[in-house]
């Protein structure tokens, strides 16, 4: 049984390393992501309603859908969940206290080890197809789900596209560099149906991800890549992206030197939950959606 | 001693502070209602499939967009957009899993098409279709107005919709 989805949303923080570093990334699309924390807050925020009685029906209905684990949701906060592997999490809170303090991970360095390519590539791309199942989880849309994804892809907005345009940069642009479509691509090519294994998150998910066996998974990854990468270059080409640029906008709070830049991605990855953050974010709104137009 | 003494004093400090009552969610109910074994399920097993609902729905024109976003059991929901703008959201939702839903229409002395009109909150406007299918219009944009969506939802094939309730 998981969690009531009320306090799942009223325990997302308001700040902490997680959510400056998805405001760092607001020069990419200005206004487009707030933190929206608290479950009566966002019901509020999604609906434009104010009347507490009718939030109470609102959020009454939003809980039962939740809890009937045939809808899905469950299974879509346990992806995102899974996907961001919070164990891993360093100290995320304890650094998180140091208000208006830079954050210094320097005394970390010895814990970290920046993921070779490969490894960082099938994180990539595990991300994506989390990013569609999930999706489907949550909002349906059954038939030809990928070329449904695709559309829904390019009227993504809020929280939504503000976890597109972190995965893009923390886990595309600052581990790989700029041609990670490229790289990654190529080592997804490279791969042998029984190397996904070796990944602990497919490990996690690979029982819900399509495809039959390990050789089909690796086909439907393939595909799903292939299918996503043209919006991804989109977005990076559209925005101008460049590593460096997404490294200064962190340095506002993150102290970094040159020597130690190679870490910032391993950083980023054990410090950050931004997945699961921005994925209960959307959740939630999709959820009070469907609650506020059935009551 | 005195070391005993703080020790004593932090436990119960401790003990103090971690029994410090929190106020209890509104939720907490309809959470235990809802998450217990043998719970009733939100979405009533002879609900009409989403996808059934997908045709009603009122088609594109004059620049509006009309992006479908959810289509699950007994509910579809689709955007209406101008100018990448977000003005509305369009749903129509089977009352069989909530009838409490539908009773509210009992009281209405509103009609929109000929069928039973209610104004919820003061973003939605809604009809119950056959008795059965709720069809909802939600401002998500102050210049989209009541009118509008009473506009709008004579836009859906109601009757059509109508058919298929068994």
């Amino acid at each position: 049984m998981s969690e009531a989805i009320y306090k799942i949303v009223d325990q997302l923080p308001t700040g902490g390393i997680t959510v400056m570093a998805l405001k760092s990334l607001d020069f990419i699309i200005p206004g487009q992501w707030q933190n929206i924390v608290g479950f009566d807050n966002t019901i509020r925020h999604v609906t434009g309603e104010t009347d507490p009685a009718l939030i109470r029906q609102i959020g009454d209905r939003a809980v039962r859908l939740f809890n009937d684990k045939s809808q899905g949701y469950q299974r879509a906060l346990w992806l995102y969940q899974t996907v961001d592997n919070t164990d891993t999490l360093l100290g995320a809170a304890a650094l998180a206290n140091k208000v208006g303090e830079k954050i210094s991970f320097l005394g970390f360095l010895d814990k970290m080890t920046p993921k070779p390519e490969r490894a960082q590539s099938i994180d990539l791309s595990i991300k994506l197809i989390v990013e569609i199942l999930a999706f489907c989880q949550i909002n349906g849309i059954p038939g030809n789900s990928l070329g449904d994804f695709l559309r829904a892809l390019a009227d993504y907005s809020g929280e939504s596209l503000m976890r597109m345009a972190a995965l893009i940069c923390f886990d595309g642009l600052i581990p790989l560099g700029p041609d990670f479509l490229l790289k990654c691509l190529g080592t997804l090519q490279s791969l042998q149906p029984g190397d996904l294994q070796e990944n602990p998150t497919f490990r996690a998910i690979g029982s819900v991800v399509p495809g039959g066996n390990p050789s089909g998974q690796l086909g439907f990854i393939l595909q799903s890549f292939n299918a996503v990468q043209g919006w991804m270059n989109q977005f990076v080409s559209g925005h101008e992206l460049t590593p460096q640029k997404v490294i200064n906008s962190l340095q506002s709070f993150i102290e970094l030197s040159k020597d130690n830049l190679d870490y910032l991605g391993a950083f980023l990855d054990m410090s950050t939950n931004y997945y699961y953050h921005t994925g209960v974010q959307t959740l939630a709104r999709r959820l009070i959606e469907r609650a506020v137009a059935e009551i | 001693m005195a070391r005993w003494l703080t020790a004593l004093v932090l436990a119960f400090t401790l003990l103090i502070t971690s029994c410090a009552p929190t106020s209890p969610s509104p939720y907490e109910q309809v959470q235990q209602e809802s998450s217990q074994r043998n719970a009733p399920p939100a979405v009533s097993r002879k609900a009409t499939q989403g996808s059934e609902f997908n045709r009603f729905f009122p088609p594109q024109e004059n620049g509006f967009e009309r992006i479908y976003v959810q289509e699950k059991k007994g509910f579809a929901e689709a955007k209406l957009k101008k100018d990448g703008k977000e003005l509305a959201m369009l749903a129509i939702s089977d009352t069989i899993s909530t009838p409490e839903a539908a009773a509210k229409f009992q009281h209405s002395t509103l009609q929109i098409a000929g069928y039973p009109a209610v104004e919820v909150g003061t973003t939605q406007t809604a009809v119950l279709v056959a008795n059965r299918y709720q069809v909802k219009v939600l401002s998500r944009d102050p210049s989209f107005t009541a009118s509008d969506r009473k506009a709008w939802i004579e836009k859906f094939d109601l009757a059509g919709l109508a058919q298929l309730a068994p």
